[in-house]
C-alpha cells in the first residue's frame, strides 16, 4: 500500500503484519515503539534499588513486582515493534546498549533516594498512562494490543506510587520537606517529558497522519496537569513557582516554556547527558555479563534443528 | 504427636524458644535469598527470564512475610525481626546471603536448585507439624517452590549442556557446595533465650534443635534432612557431568547411598550460629537504608494480616 | 495432520481459538479453515497453527498467579483519596474484575 492510501486507511487499530504497509510507516511506528519499549527498561533499572531500599517487606514487593511489570511491558514492546518487520528486538536491545537507542528524558536522571520514587512511581507513571490510554487507539494493531495489557496493570503502579506520596506526605517533618525538595526537583522534568509544544515537535505530523499517535503533545500535557495537579495539592506539595503555568478561562493550562531548560533535554534527547550515559553503560555491562548464557541457550536451540522465524514475521 | 502448640500464651520458656527458633530459619533463609534474586531483576539473560526469577523473589519473600507473621503470636513486629533486628542474630544459611557476580546465572540458578530441594524437604516435614499457623501455611508455600525447583533444573540442564555453562557451573558448585551444608546445620538460639544465647557467635546449643523435634514442630531432624537432600542432590549433580568439591561418597558401590560431610568441609562462616560473610552487613547496611534515613519507627503494611 | 484455528472477527481484535482442521499441509489448512470456521460467524482473519507446535502448560502443572497472598500487585490494595484519572479508574476495575474471576477475594 502507498503512504496516501495508509493515511486514508488509518484508523485505531486499523493496522496489522498482514498488511503491506509502507516503508515511512514501518520506520516511524518501529521509532516510536522502540522509544516506548526502551523507556520501559531504563525505567526498570532506574526503580530497581528501591527493591532493596524499600522500608517494608509490603513495600518491598510491591515494588519487585512493579519493576517486573515494566519489564513485561517491554516484552510486549518490542514484540509489537519488532513485528514491523524493521529491527529485531536483540537489535533494539543492542541499540539501547550501545547508547543508540532513545528513551524518556525522565530516565535519564538519576534517582538516589526513596523520597524521590514517587515522582517516578505516581506523576512519571501517571503521565505515562495518560498516554498509553491513548495508544489503545493507536493504528498499528500489535502495539494496540500491547497497550491493553500494559494499561490494565498501569493502575498498580500509579496506585502505588501515590501510596508512597500519600504516606511520606503525611509522615514526619523531614519526610514531608524531603519530598517536596524532589517533587521540586522533578516537576519541570515531568513538564518536560510530553515533550516541547506542538509547534516544535518534529515527529508528530507523520506520527499522527497515520494514526499512529492519537494526541499531541498539548493535549496530553493539559489532560495530566488537569488531573495531578489537584493530587499534588492534595497531599500537601507545593507546586513550584517555575515553570509559570496559567489557567486558561476553558480551564486548560498553559506553561511557560521558556522557564524550562530546553538545552538539558535535547542533550538528553541525543544520550549526551553525562548522568543518562552512566545508566545506559550501567545497563550495558549487565546485558554483556549474560551474553554469555544466551549463547549458550541459543546455541542449543540451532543445534536442536529450531527453525528460524519466516522472513514475513 | 505432641500436643498442639496453638496458644502463644501457654507456652513455657523451653517452648517458645524452639518455635522462634525455627520460624526465623525459615523466614531468614527465605528473606535473605529473595533479597539477593531480586539483583537479577533488569539483568537477567533476557526479559522472559528477568520475569521468571522475579517471580520466585516475589515468592519467597511472601513466604518470609507469612513466617515472620507467625512470630507476631510471640510479640515480634516486622520491625524487630528485620529493620531493627541486630544484623548478628540472623539465622538464615550463609549459602543464601552470598552476593551475586555480575552475569553469573549459573549460580543463580545452581544456588536455587541446592536451597530449592533443602526447602521441599524442610516442608514436608513441616505439613503436620504441632503448631497449627505452621501445618495451615505451608500448603500454600509449597506448590509455589515446585515452580522455583523446576525452574532451576530446567536451566541446570540446559547450561550443563555447552561448554561455557558447564565450565561456569562447576566453578559455582565448587564455591557452593560447601556453603550448602550449612543449610542443615543447628542453629544457636535467639539472644537471650537462655543461658546459651546467641550472643556469642557459635553458641549453638544442640538442646534448641532437638526440642523442635520432639514437639513436633518439624517432624524430621536436620540430620535427616541433611542425608535425604545428599542423596538426592549428588547423584542429580553427577548425572550433569558435574564434579563435587570435596569427597564424601562413603557407599563404595553399596546400594544404599552414603555420603559423610566433616566438619573439614564447612566453611568458616555459617549463618544458623550467628557467624555470617561481609557481604551479609553489606546487604543489611543496604536493605535497612531508607527505614534509618527517615528515622521510621514502623513498617507500612499494604496487604491485609494472613489468616 | 491436525492444525489449530484462531479466528479475529473485526480488524483490530484479538485472534481467538476457534477450533481446527485436518490438512496436509499449511495451504491446504487456510483454505478449509476459511470454510469451516469463517463462513458464518463475522471474519476478518484465522490463524492456523499446527497442532503439535502447540505447547501447553495447565493449572496442574503450575499454581498460575501463586498460592500465597498477592494482593500487593493490585492497584484495590491501595486506599489513597481525592479523584482519579480516568484511565487509572479504568484499570483499577478491569484488575478488580480479574481478582473476582481468579477467586482471590
Amino acid at each position: 500500500m502507498d503512504l496516501e492510501t495508509a493515511k486514508e486507511r488509518a484508523g485505531p487499530r486499523e493496522f496489522s503484519p498482514a498488511d503491506d504497509l509502507p516503508e515511512e510507516y514501518r520506520k516511524a511506528a518501529t521509532r516510536m515503539i522502540e522509544f516506548h519499549a526502551n523507556s520501559e527498561i531504563m525505567g526498570a533499572y532506574l526503580e530497581r534499588p528501591f527493591i532493596r531500599q524499600a522500608p517494608s517487606i509490603d513495600r518491598k514487593l510491591a515494588f519487585s513486582a512493579k519493576v517486573q511489570d515494566e519489564i513485561g511491558h517491554g516484552q510486549l514492546l518490542y514484540r509489537a515493534a519488532e513485528s514491523l518487520g524493521v529491527k529485531t528486538r536483540e537489535e533494539m536491545l543492542d541499540d539501547l546498549a550501545n547508547g543508540d537507542g532513545k528513551f524518556l528524558n525522565c530516565f535519564h536522571y538519576p534517582m538516589e533516594s526513596w523520597v524521590e520514587t514517587p515522582m517516578i512511581a505516581f506523576f512519571v507513571d501517571g503521565a505515562a498512562m495518560r498516554r498509553q490510554a491513548t495508544l489503545r487507539r493507536t493504528s498499528w494493531e500489535p502495539y494496540a494490543h500491547a497497550m491493553d495489557k500494559v494499561c490494565f496493570e498501569e493502575g498498580f503502579h500509579v496506585k502505588h506510587g501515590e501510596d508512597i506520596l500519600a504516606e511520606l506526605m503525611s509522615g514526619s517533618k523531614k519526610e514531608q520537606q524531603l519530598t517536596q525538595e524532589a517533587f521540586e526537583e522533578w516537576w519541570p522534568r515531568i513538564i518536560q517529558f510530553f515533550g516541547p509544544t506542538d509547534d516544535k515537535s518534529t515527529h508528530h505530523d507523520f506520527a499522527a497522519s497515520v494514526g499512529l499517535k492519537q494526541q499531541s503533545n498539548d493535549q496530553l500535557r493539559n489532560a495530566f496537569l488537569d488531573q495531578y495537579i489537584p493530587k499534588a495539592r492534595k497531599y500537601g506539595l507545593e507546586i513550584p513557582d517555575e515553570p509559570r503555568i496559567r489557567e486558561r478561562d476553558d480551564g486548560t493550562y498553559e506553561v511557560e516554556e521558556d522557564d524550562l531548560d530546553w538545552d538539558e533535554f535535547f542533550t538528553i534527547a541525543k544520550n549526551d547527558y553525562e548522568p543518562g550515559l552512566d545508566q545506559i553503560n550501567g545497563r550495558k555491562a549487565a546485558q554483556e555479563a549474560v551474553q554469555w548464557v544466551r549463547d549458550t541457550i541459543e546455541g542449543d536451540a540451532s543445534a536442536a534443528g529450531g527453525h528460524a522465524p519466516q522472513a514475513a514475521d | 504427636m505432641a500436643a498442639s502448640l496453638e496458644n502463644p500464651d501457654e507456652l513455657d520458656e523451653r517452648e517458645r524458644t524452639a518455635l522462634k527458633t525455627l520460624l526465623k530459619r525459615l523466614a531468614d533463609d527465605e528473606f535473605v535469598l529473595a533479597e539477593r534474586y531480586t539483583e537479577w531483576q533488569v539483568r537477567a539473560p533476557s526479559l522472559e527470564s528477568d520475569l521468571a526469577l522475579a517471580n520466585n523473589a516475589q515468592d519467597e519473600l511472601g513466604h518470609a512475610r507469612l513466617w515472620y507473621d507467625v512470630l507476631g503470636d510471640v510479640g515480634l513486629e516486622e520491625r524487630d525481626l528485620v529493620y531493627e533486628r541486630d544484623p548478628g542474630d540472623f539465622r538464615h544459611s550463609t549459602l543464601v546471603e552470598l552476593p551475586f557476580e555480575e552475569g553469573d546465572w549459573a549460580d543463580a540458578v545452581l544456588r536455587s536448585y541446592l536451597y530449592d530441594v533443602a526447602e521441599d524437604l524442610r516442608l514436608e516435614a513441616l505439613v503436620d507439624s504441632t503448631h497449627p499457623k505452621i501445618a495451615d501455611r505451608v500448603g500454600k508455600i509449597r506448590s509455589e517452590e515446585e515452580y522455583h525447583l523446576e525452574h532451576a533444573q530446567n536451566w541446570l540442564e540446559r547450561l550443563a549442556d555447552g561448554g561455557e555453562g558447564r565450565e561456569r557451573l562447576q566453578d559455582a558448585l565448587d564455591r557452593l557446595f560447601p556453603y550448602a551444608f550449612t543449610l542443615f546445620e543447628p542453629c544457636a538460639p535467639p539472644r537471650g533465650a537462655n543461658e546459651a544465647s546467641g550472643d556469642e557467635p557459635r553458641a549453638v546449643d544442640p538442646d534448641v534443635e532437638d526440642d523442635i523435634v520432639d514437639l513436633g514442630l518439624r517432624d524430621a531432624t536436620l540430620e535427616e534432612m541433611g542425608e535425604e537432600w545428599l542423596s538426592i542432590v549428588v547423584p542429580y549433580l553427577e548425572s550433569l557431568d558435574l564434579e563435587l568439591p570435596v569427597d564424601g561418597r562413603a557407599d563404595d558401590g553399596a546400594d544404599e547411598f552414603e555420603f559423610e560431610v566433616t566438619e573439614a568441609m564447612l566453611p568458616e562462616e555459617r549463618g544458623r550460629d550467628g557467624t555470617h560473610t561481609d557481604a551479609w552487613f553489606d546487604l543489611y547496611d543496604e536493605f535497612t537504608h531508607t527505614y534509618r534515613e527517615l528515622e521510621r519507627t514502623e513498617t507500612t503494611r499494604i496487604m491485609d494480616k494472613p489468616e | 495432520m491436525i492444525w489449530e484455528v484462531f479466528r479475529q472477527e473485526k480488524t483490530g481484535q484479538y485472534h481467538t481459538h476457534c477450533g481446527n482442521v485436518h490438512a496436509s499441509d499449511r495451504e491446504m489448512a487456510k483454505q478449509f479453515a476459511a470454510i469451516q470456521h469463517g463462513r458464518r460467524k463475522p471474519t476478518n482473519s484465522l490463524w492456523v497453527v499446527p497442532r503439535e507446535e502447540i505447547g501447553e502448560i495447565d493449572s496442574e502443572d503450575v499454581a498460575f498467579g501463586g498460592t500465597t497472598d498477592k494482593s500487593y500487585r493490585w492497584a484495590t490494595a491501595y486506599n489513597t483519596t481525592g479523584r482519579d484519572a480516568s484511565e487509572v479508574v479504568e484499570s483499577e476495575d478491569e484488575q478488580a474484575t480479574a481478582e473476582r474471576q481468579r477467586g482471590d477475594d
